[in-house]
């Protein structure tokens, strides 16, 4: 199907979301939308998907104009739109939650499971996936969620699928495998939209590309004719300098803020590691491979077995509050669950973790509040008009911000970043790396968790590669290439090994 | 940063939330307003001194209940226990008072048996991971029952109704009795019903622990992984709530001079939590404000008043106080919640 949108304008009251934007997918192609948060992309998306109609504009399909007036019209046209967040329903099994609301109905009404289960099997062998329609959807892995999220897409009618941030939540192999399903299904005529921050995906399955900027079209092309670098500065306006990473200097001190002595807990085994004052230690691995559980235990969430040493001191109880007694601080993952607290204000958010630790009076004094939400939007250059506006009117780059505020304002040195720059744009994500080394220059211990190797690459003196919940590998600076850290997360040189056997280098 | 960009993102998404939470923060001031003009419409002496402090005499059980009901439903949480908390601890705080005779002795057993249920409620949700609304009931079912069986069907009575025992008058004029201010007399609930509110507006606002509870109400791992205490948290809220059931429970008994096992504080817990929900407090959680909650309150007995002062037949007074909860909730719904 020919997808072309003509002059799109979207107006929210005063404010301009989208501003006479020309897009085109052609039949069998995979596009990439990119732009920073808040750029107007999802904005886009919304309107081609029929969530609201156009200020202006046209839409047409096969060069038939349409107008999109609901989001089931849309999915009648065969548009379908896989949000970010997935929408599934965790205790029905794989091929009610493929047919929720879209029910097969059998003889007086009832359920027809068996067909049910029958054409989901259909779809998934067409997508070459061996997922069992009667598992219960909780007990996926996030990737086979995002799979049956995909074959939902391809239950009925299905021309133009859009993918918001399909991969936020997939290890490497689960995106590779995304990808071959997603060139398959091109093969036989489906195109696709795909959004995303992270710019080696665009261009590993992308072949033409679109950039948005407040609102408007800034520029679109083949992949196959552009770079990174240009993308990069299409998206934010400017360049920006990497080289301000490549030449990374080590503050560490001989001082030990940390020590972790054969630690074990659930999902994770025997680690050990020493976190200096100043040093910044990133750990990696895959989706499956501790990594989550360590920086959970690493900040009293869940508890641990083995000796764990914090400033000196030994600490055995898993207790979030006497971590953060000790100095510990930690910017979780999953900004929206584990983050925010919706319904509070900005500066409520702000101060959450310095009324945990630090209050000493009975009550709050709001003017020391409003100084220290001075101090946080100063220091972190916050945009936020209202500090009594709920968090939530913010957006995902500013509420991490807050977050960050929340934990410096708690005075911690051990600080754990967990997964910090998850779905927000290139030009916070650079600033938070600057207040990563900036803190690091400060004296502060950093452990920072990622997947993602530009990140770790950009901060890390030394990388923990975790391998089955193992340590696997630990690189120094040196030796960050995207391809050794690959080699060590996916367990290569483990090959016909046995697990015991693993030697560190150091 | 690239500035026009985020301007562009902060604007777009601030001015429909602001708008929007405006009206939802203060949609319960629209009701009271309207209440009022239909009060003074119904009844042309609304506004007399007399009338007012009653309303508020009248109110102040359920007024102080619905104060700790505020910080449970705001912490995410229910309690529908405090109606059967109200029976047994009057009912027991009446066999109190007239085996020592002293009022004070009286309201500190309320408070402390108010607080030891309170805590026990607390204690099953945050440490035996009950559902609230499961643990309350079997409190609620439990504390109706013990009452029941110590009253066995009679009214737990001060000083047997001898009137003439000075502590029966004494005890009587803690509901009854009043402070001369300016030549305006201020009935003792009144003031003790305004200064639990004041101090639980303080609570809410400007403690740590009324930050807890909103954060607890709006996102339970965020808190804990912000250091909130969960658990001890939850049973504060419960705690707290018994401990104004407590205080309740002796103003209450003090109206009435005689309390019946089986009726007493019936369906307390339902209009503690109407005027919860008419103030503003979300269901959920996360949301609320102890002024709404005040005003709530009051609200529900203006109703009250005006089917009164309107002739409308007493049995069908609790199908239009029931619509009128539907209207205000609803009321606060309108702010576009709608996707």
């Amino acid at each position: 199907m020919l997808t072309q949108m003509k002059g799109i304008v979207m107006d929210f009251g005063p404010v301009r979301a989208v501003d006479h934007v020309h897009f085109t997918v052609q039949p069998g192609e995979i596009v990439g939308l990119l732009g920073e948060n808040g750029a107007g992309k999802s904005t886009l998306m919304n309107v081609l998907a029929g969530t609201f109609p156009p200020t202006e504009g046209e839409i047409l399909l096969d060069g038939q104009k349409v107008r999109m007036t609901s989001a089931l019209q849309a999915m009648k046209l065969g548009i379908r739109f896989i949000h970010q967040e997935l929408n599934l329903c965790n205790d029905l099994n794989v091929f009610e939650n493929l047919f929720l609301a879209q029910e097969t109905l059998g003889r007086g009404g009832l359920l027809n499971k068996k067909e049910m289960a029958q054409r989901t099997r259909e779809v998934f062998d067409r997508m070459h996936v061996n997922i069992d329609p009667w598992t219960t959807v909780k007990t996926l892995q996030p990737a086979e969620k995002q799979l049956v999220e995909i074959a939902r897409s391809l239950l009925f009618k299905c021309d133009l699928i859009i993918m918001d941030e399909p991969t936020s939540a997939l290890s490497n192999r689960e995106i590779d495998n995304l990808f071959v399903i997603m060139r398959q299904l091109k093969s036989e005529g489906v195109s696709f939209i795909y959004i995303s921050h992270k710019m080696p995906e665009i261009f590993q399955i992308c072949e033409t590309y679109y950039v948005l900027r407040d609102g408007r079209l800034i520029g679109n092309g083949r992949i196959a004719d552009t770079n990174e670098g240009e993308i990069t500065e299409m998206m934010i306006g400017r360049a920006l300098a990497e080289d301000d990473f490549t030449h990374k200097e080590y503050y560490g001190t001989d001082e030990i803020a940390l020590e972790a002595d054969h630690l074990s807990g659930d999902s994770f085994e025997d680690v050990s590691f020493r976190l200096h004052k100043g040093e910044i230690l990133a750990f990696t691995g895959l989706q499956s491979s501790g990594r989550d559980m360590l920086a959970d235990a690493l900040f009293g969430v869940i508890p641990h077995k083995g000796r764990l040493v914090i400033k000196g001191r030994q600490v055995d109880r898993a207790n979030i509050r006497g971590y953060m007694h000790r100095g510990v601080a930690m910017v979780p993952r999953s900004r929206k669950e584990r983050g925010i607290h919706n319904h509070l204000s900005i500066t409520d958010n702000v101060s959450m973790g310095f009324i945990n630790t630090h209050l000493k009076t009975l009550l709050i004094n709001p003017r020391l509040e409003r100084s220290r939400y001075q101090r946080v939007k100063d220091a972190l250059s916050l945009k936020a008009d209202n500090p009594k506006n709920p968090i939530t009117s913010l957006s995902g780059g500013n509420q991490q911000k807050v977050i960050l505020g929340r934990w410096l304002e708690t005075n911690a040195d051990v600080l754990i970043f967990d997964n910090p720059t998850q779905g927000i744009d290139v030009g916070t994500k650079f600033e938070i790396y600057h207040l990563i080394l900036r803190l690091a220059m400060e004296g502060k211990a950093i452990l920072v968790f990622s997947a993602e190797f530009p990140e770790i690459y950009k901060v890390a003196d030394e990388c923990v590669v975790m391998y089955k919940g193992r340590i696997n590998a630990v690189l120094p600076r040196r030796q960050l290439t995207e391809k050794n850290i690959m080699y060590y997360s996916t367990g290569s040189n483990l090959e016909g090994a046995k697990h015991e056997q693993i030697s560190l280098e150091k | 940063m690239n500035k026009s960009a985020l301007k562009n993102d902060r604007g777009r998404l601030s001015i429909g939330s602001v708008g929007k939470k405006l009206f939802s923060d203060y949609s319960y001031m629209v009701s009271f307003i309207l209440i009022l003009a239909i009060a003074v419409s119904v009844n042309p002496n609304f506004f007399k001194w007399r009338n007012v402090t009653n309303i508020f005499v009248q109110s102040a059980p359920i007024g102080v209940i619905a104060m700790g009901m505020t910080m449970v439903i705001c912490a995410g949480l229910i309690d529908i226990s405090v109606g059967a908390q109200v029976a047994i601890i009057s009912g027991f705080g009446i066999d109190l008072l007239n085996y020592t005779h002293n009022i004070w002795l009286m309201l500190l057993f309320c408070l402390a048996f108010g607080a030891f249920i309170g805590t026990f409620n607390g204690l099953l949700i945050a440490k035996g991971r009950m559902p609230a609304m499961i643990a309350t009931l079997a409190v609620q079912t439990s504390c109706r029952a013990i009452v029941n069986h110590f009253g066995q069907g009679g009214p737990f009575t001060v000083a047997n109704g001898i009137s003439t025992e000075p502590y029966y008058e004494a005890y009587r004029l803690v509901a009854g009795g009043s402070v001369d201010v300016f030549g305006l007399k201020f009935p003792y609930p009144m003031l003790m019903f305004i200064v639990v509110a004041l101090l639980f507006g303080l609570i809410m606002q400007r403690t740590r622990l009324g930050k807890h509870i909103y954060a607890l109400g709006s996102n339970e791992v965020s808190a804990r992984l912000s250091g909130v205490n969960v658990v001890r948290t939850k049973i504060a809220v419960f705690s707290i709530t018994g401990l104004m059931c407590g205080f309740a429970s002796w103003i209450y008994a003090s109206r009435l001079m005689a309390v019946a096992a089986a009726s007493a504080g019936n369906l307390f817990e339902m209009d503690a939590i109407a005027a919860v929900a008419i103030g503003g407090t979300a269901m959920s959680g996360g949301r609320g404000k102890i002024i709404g909650t005040f005003l709530g309150v009051i609200m529900f007995k203006i109703i009250n008043n005006i089917l009164v002062a309107a002739q409308v037949p007493t049995f069908l007074n609790g199908a239009i106080s029931g619509a009128i909860i539907i209207l205000a909730v609803l009321l606060q719904n309108v702010r576009g919640d709608k996707k």
